[in-house]
């Protein structure tokens, strides 16, 4: 066990409790969890080879793709543990990677890489419902799943600094140490 | 066997003196998948927007037409993991409700009915709702659909009086003690 340090943003209520990340034996692919006020997170590494083939099958080309493969890419699940709704927007959550704070690729920035991939409608359609929301309430019980990417390299490490709202007052909490599944997961 | 690991509790940077309680992320294996829930959050009724598709077979389907029955329409595609999940318990709902004035419409973004039938034929649960194609995305966007797999309870007026948010077990005697609750209005 490690013992995880959560951080807060200056004046925002809560932090959550980060385990090590579990790994998958048949896949090597690793899982990182955090559960905090009813809030749970969940990262699972998603290979290069798992994302191409994804979305060749929805019908990208093999160039898209693998443009899509380059970047780090994670199955992220948010759920509602609790009893009151939480509101999300993907457009907050930042990432931490060698001293800097990245905003998340948004699925308009996205469209527009597709666009020049001239990748067609079904295909874009399948990617645009594969992400994980861009905003979304989650009543109690309530929960989602969907892919994020980010702009790390291949078994690079990043914190990832996940936020939300309950009643309009910002909440946040860190998974450290995330790291970008190598090429042959 | 996947890895278990029990959650530590964190160290926390309290800022603001704020006081935080304290409480282990219940343990996670990588190879485990998120759990369907049970919960339907139950809404003020709104008339719902709009649904005329075909379903499988070519056969169109007005929602209009189902007024006098309650309704579970349901968002989904074959690629979403929760979504395929929760599909036989959809089923095992409708066959609990047999007989009485309710109908499950299962509503596939962006996907042709060989693709459908594919995944449908190697469920063990034969399905025999309808399930409508959505193959440009529109009753999504008309019915505000942020992700996958998104539900809807209609009343026998045409009204959304509940929605699921993530994937769900359908056949639970609470949703299922829910839903006899609307037939009997």
């Amino acid at each position: 066990m490690r013992l995880l340090t959560l951080s807060l943003l200056a004046a925002w209520p809560f932090a959550g409790w980060a385990a090590a990340p579990t790994v998958d034996p048949e896949t090597g692919l690793a899982t990182w969890q955090i559960e905090t006020s009813g809030v749970q997170v969940r990262l699972t590494q998603i290979s290069p080879d798992q994302a191409r083939a994804f979305y060749q099958a929805r019908g990208f080309s093999a160039r898209a793709a693998e443009r899509y493969a380059r970047e780090c890419v994670f199955m992220t699940v948010v759920r509602n543990l609790g009893d009151t709704p939480i509101h999300h927007r993907l457009a907050d959550w930042r990432y931490l990677h060698r001293g800097q704070r990245h905003p998340l690729r948004s699925k308009a920035q996205w469209a527009a890489i597709w666009k020049r991939y001239g990748v067609n409608e079904a295909a874009r359609i399948a990617f645009t419902w594969a992400q994980f929301p861009a905003t979304q309430t989650f009543a109690p019980g309530d929960w989602n799943q969907g892919m994020t990417t980010y702009r790390v390299g291949r078994g690079e490490r990043f914190d990832l600094e996940v936020v939300w709202r309950i009643d309009g007052k910002p909440f946040s909490a860190i998974l450290p140490e995330v790291h970008c599944a190598p090429d042959a997961a | 066997m996947p890895l278990t690991l029990r959650n530590t509790l964190a160290a926390v940077l309290v800022p603001l003196s704020l006081a935080l309680s304290a409480s282990p992320a219940s343990p996670a294996t990588a190879a485990d998948l998120p759990p369907l829930s049970h919960s339907l959050t139950a809404q003020a009724a709104k008339p719902a927007p709009g649904l005329k598709l075909k379903d499988t077979d070519g056969k169109p389907h007005d929602l209009g037409q189902y007024r006098g029955k309650v309704v579970l329409v349901n968002f989904w595609a074959t690629w979403c993991p929760p979504c395929r999940r929760e599909m036989p318990s959809m089923q095992r709902l409708k066959d609990a409700l047999a007989g009485e004035p309710f109908e499950v419409l299962a509503v596939d973004v962006g996907e042709d009915a060989d693709t459908i039938l594919a995944f449908t034929s190697q469920l063990d649960t034969a399905l025999a709702f309808p399930i409508l194609l959505d193959t440009r995305s529109r009753a999504m966007r008309d019915w505000k659909v942020a992700g996958l797999p998104t539900t809807y309870l209609i009343d026998k007026q045409g009204r959304i009086v509940a929605t699921a948010i993530g994937g769900r077990e359908f056949d639970h005697p609470e949703i299922v003690a829910a839903i006899r609750a609307l037939l009997v209005k």
